[in-house]
């Protein structure tokens, strides 16, 4: 079934026409249309069930960013829309990653075949049927897949697959509940997925509507740190021959997100203290004439996630990553409501106040203590942000 | 809950406003404009995801304001579930205080506390 649709495309005309028939076909759809190819990099791409990708983006080659977004969104089915139906173009669009390919529709009638082709690659049923021997998508981080369905509340299944079996688990409200596969079930099963084929496997996604039985009372956070550090450090030894041969243990890959959840506190935890670290970026020397505010902290990071300087940081890589992942879900509101990505976020909280400035080149992110932070501060930290330049 | 929603409509400004229970039920929801209540109740449940991963961080927030060029989302996250409005325009403090102080009676009439 069709629920989730995003249109990336440069022309707007076929955009808003593709979108009212996509809507005439089912009304409670949500199609979103993105026209910025960079910007497209910033939404969470996971939660469409379609992509229609135009093969030639304004500034961006549609087909490489193609290939980036596949990567992030395995369960998604892309669609490149080219300008031509040459058979080259055909067969560049599908080598890199493209499920369909369509010429872009330019009659009522071209609109209705377009529309009916893409009900039919959904009637196939790979979304809600069992998984298939082989689902056609390349192998991703299972931990990074949690960690990011457990970090956005998400409630959803996955249908996960190895080279070797398949199982599921069940993620509710941003909580694991439940794992299993033939033979085993509860945390035992969780722990054995997570290493299968080193992390690395395919996944499908279905959206989970009722709650499920729960057999893992672990917080997410806690279980995914535990399920990345091995097993067992100590070297096996094994016996051939009557001889001794040590081999070292296998350990899984860490990513840059892995390091984070390991240096998170379970959240029934209180944080220990925090290594306070100052890192400015010796390029930048304080521009304009605006004064910085008393703050608690205050970084900046790129679009991409990178940390770029700061000052009073701890843990620099939470930080960078929560101010990723905050801007991320603004972008996606921002699509929703397709409007301009945000300019200014503020969120008030009895202890901390926090604000983010954004333009299209990065974020900044500082932190108040609530008591001590008044508007006039946030809008001075605001205007010393702008004159900085992100 | 409409009849909250109907007055709500009411409030200069406002573009669309909805209130998303716990479960991510909609419960209620007004709109001056073509925003589909789908869409209202992703968004919510979006500024929920956002507030929850700040809480996770040790920097726990309930209400978050957004400016997205002229136009404001502002939100509040309560024990019955998540508030939120649209506004045409820019908002300072002053202007959010109002803003709860319009709406808050209005849901508590429907038996929702705001704070």
């Amino acid at each position: 079934m069709l629920r989730q649709v995003l249109i990336l495309s440069s022309q707007r005309e076929y955009a808003q026409t593709m979108r009212n028939g996509l809507l005439k076909l089912d009304a409670k759809m949500l199609v979103n249309v993105e026209t910025d190819g960079v910007r497209a990099m910033q939404l969470a791409t996971q939660q469409y069930d379609l992509i229609l990708l135009d093969a030639a983006l304004d500034m961006m080659d549609g087909l490489q960013l193609l290939q980036f977004i596949k990567n992030q969104s395995p369960a998604t089915k892309f669609v490149v829309v080219s300008e031509s139906s040459e058979e080259g173009a055909r067969a560049v669009a599908y080598q890199n990653g493209a499920d369909f390919f369509i010429e872009r529709p330019r009659t009522p009638e071209s609109y209705d075949v377009a529309l009916q082709a893409l009900q039919g690659l959904f009637k196939t049923g790979t979304i809600t049927g069992p998984l298939p021997k082989d689902v056609g998508t390349p192998p991703v981080s299972l931990i990074d897949i949690l960690q990011m369905h457990c970090l956005s509340g998400d409630s959803i299944l996955l249908m996960v697959k190895g080279s070797q079996q398949s199982g599921d688990i069940f993620i509710f409200r941003g909580e694991v509940f439940h794992a299993q596969y033939p033979g085993r079930g509860g945390e035992n099963a969780f722990r054995e997925m997570v290493r299968w084929d080193n992390g690395r496997v395919r996944i499908k996604t279905i959206k989970l509507t009722q709650a499920p039985p729960r057999t893992i009372d672990v917080p997410y956070r806690q279980l995914l740190g535990a399920a990345d550090k091995p097993e067992d450090m100590t070297p096996q030894v094994e016996q051939q021959g009557g001889d001794l041969f040590v081999v070292a243990s296998e350990t899984t890959p860490t990513t840059a997100s892995l390091a984070v959840i390991n240096e998170a506190p379970p959240r029934d935890q209180p944080a220990p203290p925090p290594s306070r670290i100052f890192f400015p970026d010796p390029e930048l020397s304080p521009r304009g004439n605006t004064a910085l505010p008393q703050m608690n902290s205050h970084w900046r990071v790129t679009l991409t996630g990178e940390l770029l300087e700061g000052s009073q940081v701890a843990e620099p890589d939470r930080c960078a990553f929560i101010t990723t992942f905050i801007y991320r879900k603004m972008a996606d509101v921002a699509v929703a409501l397709e409007v301009d990505y945000f300019n200014e976020l503020t969120l008030l909280g009895p202890h901390l106040q926090q604000v983010l400035v954004a333009d299209n080149l990065g974020v900044r992110h500082g932190v108040f203590d609530a008591p001590w932070t008044n508007e006039t501060m946030r809008a001075q930290y605001v205007k010393w942000c702008c004159e900085q330049s992100l | 809950m409409n009849k909250a929603f109907e007055k709500i409509a009411l409030i200069e400004g406002i573009i669309a406003a909805a209130f998303v229970a716990d479960g991510g039920k909609l419960l209620g929801w007004c709109a001056n404009s073509v925003i589909s209540p789908d869409n209202l109740a992703y968004i919510a449940e979006t500024c929920r995801a956002v507030l929850s991963a700040s809480r996770a961080e040790q920097r726990a927030a309930q209400t978050g304001v957004v400016a997205f060029g002229n136009k404001t989302l502002i939100f509040r996250e309560s024990e019955p579930g998540l508030f939120m409005a649209y506004l045409d325009s820019p908002v300072d403090d002053g202007v959010v205080t109002w803003l709860f102080g319009q709406v808050t009676p209005l849901l508590a009439e429907e038996g929702v506390k705001l704070d």
